[in-house]
């Protein structure tokens, strides 16, 4: 495969290797996530946790990646760092181009709400508003008007078909609708990525298949999808698997040779 | 304009939010709104009161005209403790020759002087004691006090004859004459027969029904020269209202009066005056003392109702916050910086206090309302009021929800997130 394919949705390893070693340089807009030497320490009371001991990932645009790795592994710091959440002792961590490592609280909530679409594993809608006002959160963060906000949140439900339970609130919706406005929400301000959280832990495995089409489907029409799991079988649905150990990247592979590894 | 947008739109935000966490916990909301409820009622209703009594006042005050001014032997503002407390009591009294020097006067419309008196008055076996009367020079027709129907007033020739002719109130009328027509009859006071030639209505106002000349009591107007000669009055306790000329200040008018009783006087250059002028707003300032402090007392009382409720509003919102943390988190990871969650709650807070003050200002207006019917204060809040305690309320609603505010504005969205 040449490495200079209109189609940008899978990047090679001799590539990813080029953009991980380039310290300093300031990635290609393509490469949506370059982090280099990340590393996050907690202090537990005197006793210095590592949880991150120096990650190099890069991850270009339209990939749908899953994250793996056992508890303990640092898939949740390395989540909060990729999410902008939590900023890192040590390395280099550029998104969309753009070097976010170093930024302040306040910018980087803006990073969060123009870049990062989150989807949680326990959803975390508001339980007192309607989907529709669910949906336009993050627009009223990013300061758009009522009636663009309406039309934008109402355009995001219809592509998760619950445009005909916008006015209800969480608790008249099942699990799976739940999560389906929670990704209408995380997609309605255009982010570069789509990070999920365990998107199918509170799910039965027939919801969590359709949650999983939802997601295949955006990434066959170019959305970035990221998602952290711990479960085989959702993880086979990416087409990369980047799995953590005590804080490193123990393997990142293509589907094809994960998905024969693992005899599925 | 896109930061203004979104401060507004969270603004609208908050107060939704405010709503549904005081539908949430009733008691806790009920709590915390009614300290500030409280404080605010209680300020508002003696506002009422306060304002309702000046008011009236006011009116009373006018009924001689805006800019009339009153000319008295003794200062009615300082009482005396004991006979050589106060110079004034040598004080001349105001004499007729006087008040006809000043009615001369060019800046003098006219002006009216009076003496008060009571007395029992008799017609045929109805017998009132201790009815109040104004005998009054003939000009007191042009203040607003009169009001004649059916009748007529007297005449000056009446007066300089002092002619025994009396004008009755509509309740005076009533007591002595029951539903029979009084004009040409013939009443009684202290022993002499006097002609009912007119019947004057009494304005309602709280100082006249304090003082026992309202609508409700027994009065009567007969000519000055006429009491002079015929009736018992302490003619020592005469005064003169003072008409400006509208094209005068009443100042102006104030320091002609002066002028010419000094000179009639023979006060020298320097002597102190050996009369008063009184004018309304001198009266407003003693009304306004006396008044102003019960007020201080009032806020006082208010703002302690304010902290009250200040301090559950920071127990309600430390509450809120500690179950919110998670949604917390949520707003911060779709894109809220600290800013926006601080003034999310400082709005909610702002709700809150605002909403007590709301229920305090309806609570008041009932009372107020209660207090116009069925007692003879005339109670009215004054809008300055309502705005002062609604910014008040709102204030104290920022002031104490600023230390909760800014406890959820601080929280890691990692953390917040992990919430149970």
């Amino acid at each position: 495969m040449s490495p200079h394919t209109d189609d940008v949705a899978l990047s090679t390893t001799a590539e990813r290797a080029a953009v991980v070693q380039a310290a300093g340089a300031q990635p290609d807009k393509d490469w949506v996530i370059v982090t280099r030497g990340l590393k996050r320490e907690y202090d537990m009371g005197g006793e210095i946790v590592r949880a991150l001991r120096g990650v190099d990932l890069a991850i270009r645009r339209n990939e749908y990646v899953a994250i793996m790795g056992p508890s303990g592994s640092g898939k949740s710091t390395f989540m909060n760092l990729i999410g902008c959440l939590d900023t890192p002792n040590a390395g280099e961590y550029w998104l969309s181009g753009e070097l976010v490592s170093q930024k302040n609280d306040d910018e980087l909530a803006r990073v969060r709400n123009k870049e990062i679409g989150f989807v949680f594993q326990t959803f975390n809608l508001l339980p007192r508003a309607s989907a529709l006002h669910n949906v336009e959160l993050p627009l009223v963060y990013a300061g758009i008007g009522s009636a663009e906000r309406k039309e934008r949140a109402m355009e995001a439900l219809t592509k998760v078909q619950l445009d005909n339970r916008a006015t209800h609130r969480p608790n008249e919706l099942s699990g799976g609708q739940r999560q389906r406005v929670a990704i209408a929400r995380a997609l309605v301000n255009r982010p570069s990525i789509l990070l999920a959280d365990e998107p199918t832990g509170n799910l039965d495995s027939t919801t969590s298949e359709e949650i999983m089409k939802v997601f295949e489907n955006l990434a066959e029409t170019g959305q970035t999808v990221i998602m952290v799991t711990h479960e085989p079988d959702i993880a086979a649905h990416a087409r990369r698997v980047v799995v953590l150990r005590d804080g490193l990247i123990a393997s990142d592979e293509r589907k094809e040779n994960f998905t024969s590894k693992l005899g599925l | 304009m896109r930061k203004i947008l979104a401060r507004i739109a969270m603004a609208l935000e908050g107060v939704t939010i405010a709503f549904d966490a005081i539908r949430g916990n009733k008691v806790r909301a009920a709590l915390t709104i009614s300290g500030v409820a409280v404080g605010v009622f209680v300020v508002v209703a003696m506002a009422a009161a306060v304002h309702g009594i000046r008011e009236s006042f006011q009116k009373d005050l006018d009924e001689f005209g805006a800019t009339t001014f009153q000319i008295n032997r003794r200062d009615p503002s300082s009482p005396c403790n004991g006979p050589d407390d106060c110079p004034d009591r040598k004080n001349p009294p105001v004499t007729l020759d006087e008040l006809h020097a000043i009615q001369a006067l060019p800046e003098v419309a006219f002006a009216v002087a009076r003496i008060g008196n009571q007395t029992t008055m008799i017609y045929r076996d109805h017998q009132l004691k201790g009815v109040g009367y104004d005998a009054y020079t003939t000009d007191w027709i042009r203040t607003d006090r009169a009001d004649i129907s059916p009748g007529r007033s007297f005449t000056e020739g009446e007066n300089q004859s002092a002619a025994q002719v009396v004008i009755v109130n509509d309740t005076l009328k009533s007591q002595l004459f029951g539903d029979s027509d009084p004009i040409g009859k013939e009443l009684t006071m202290e022993g002499k027969p006097f002609t009912v030639i007119g019947v004057f209505h009494t304005k309602a106002g709280f100082l006249k029904t304090l003082s026992g000349t309202g609508p409700d009591n027994p009065r009567a107007i007969v000519p000055m020269m006429t009491a002079w000669r015929h009736l018992s009055v302490y003619k020592r306790g005469i005064n003169v209202a003072v008409m400006p000329q509208p094209s005068v200040t009443r100042d102006e008018a104030m320091d002609a009066v002066t002028a010419t009783l000094r000179s009639r006087r023979g006060i020298k250059p320097g002597a102190k005056n050996s009369f008063y002028l009184v004018g309304e707003d001198r009266i407003l300032d003693l009304f306004n003392q006396f008044f102003g402090t019960i007020f201080l007392v009032g806020l006082t009382l208010s703002g302690v109702g304010l902290l009250v409720g200040g301090v559950g509003v920071v127990a309600i919102m430390m509450i809120s916050v500690t179950e919110r943390t998670r949604e917390i988190g949520v707003r911060k990871a779709l894109g809220a910086t600290a800013g926006i969650i601080l003034w999310q709650f400082l709005v909610e807070a702002a709700t809150l206090t605002t909403l007590g003050a709301g229920i305090g200002l309806i609570i008041g207006a009932i009372l107020a309302e209660l207090v116009n019917i069925y007692t003879p204060i005339p109670a009215s809040i004054p809008i300055e009021a309502i705005v002062v305690s609604l910014i008040a309320a709102a204030g104290t609603g920022i002031l104490f929800g600023m230390m909760p505010a800014a406890r959820a504005a601080r929280m890691d969205p990692v953390e917040a997130l992990r919430h149970e």
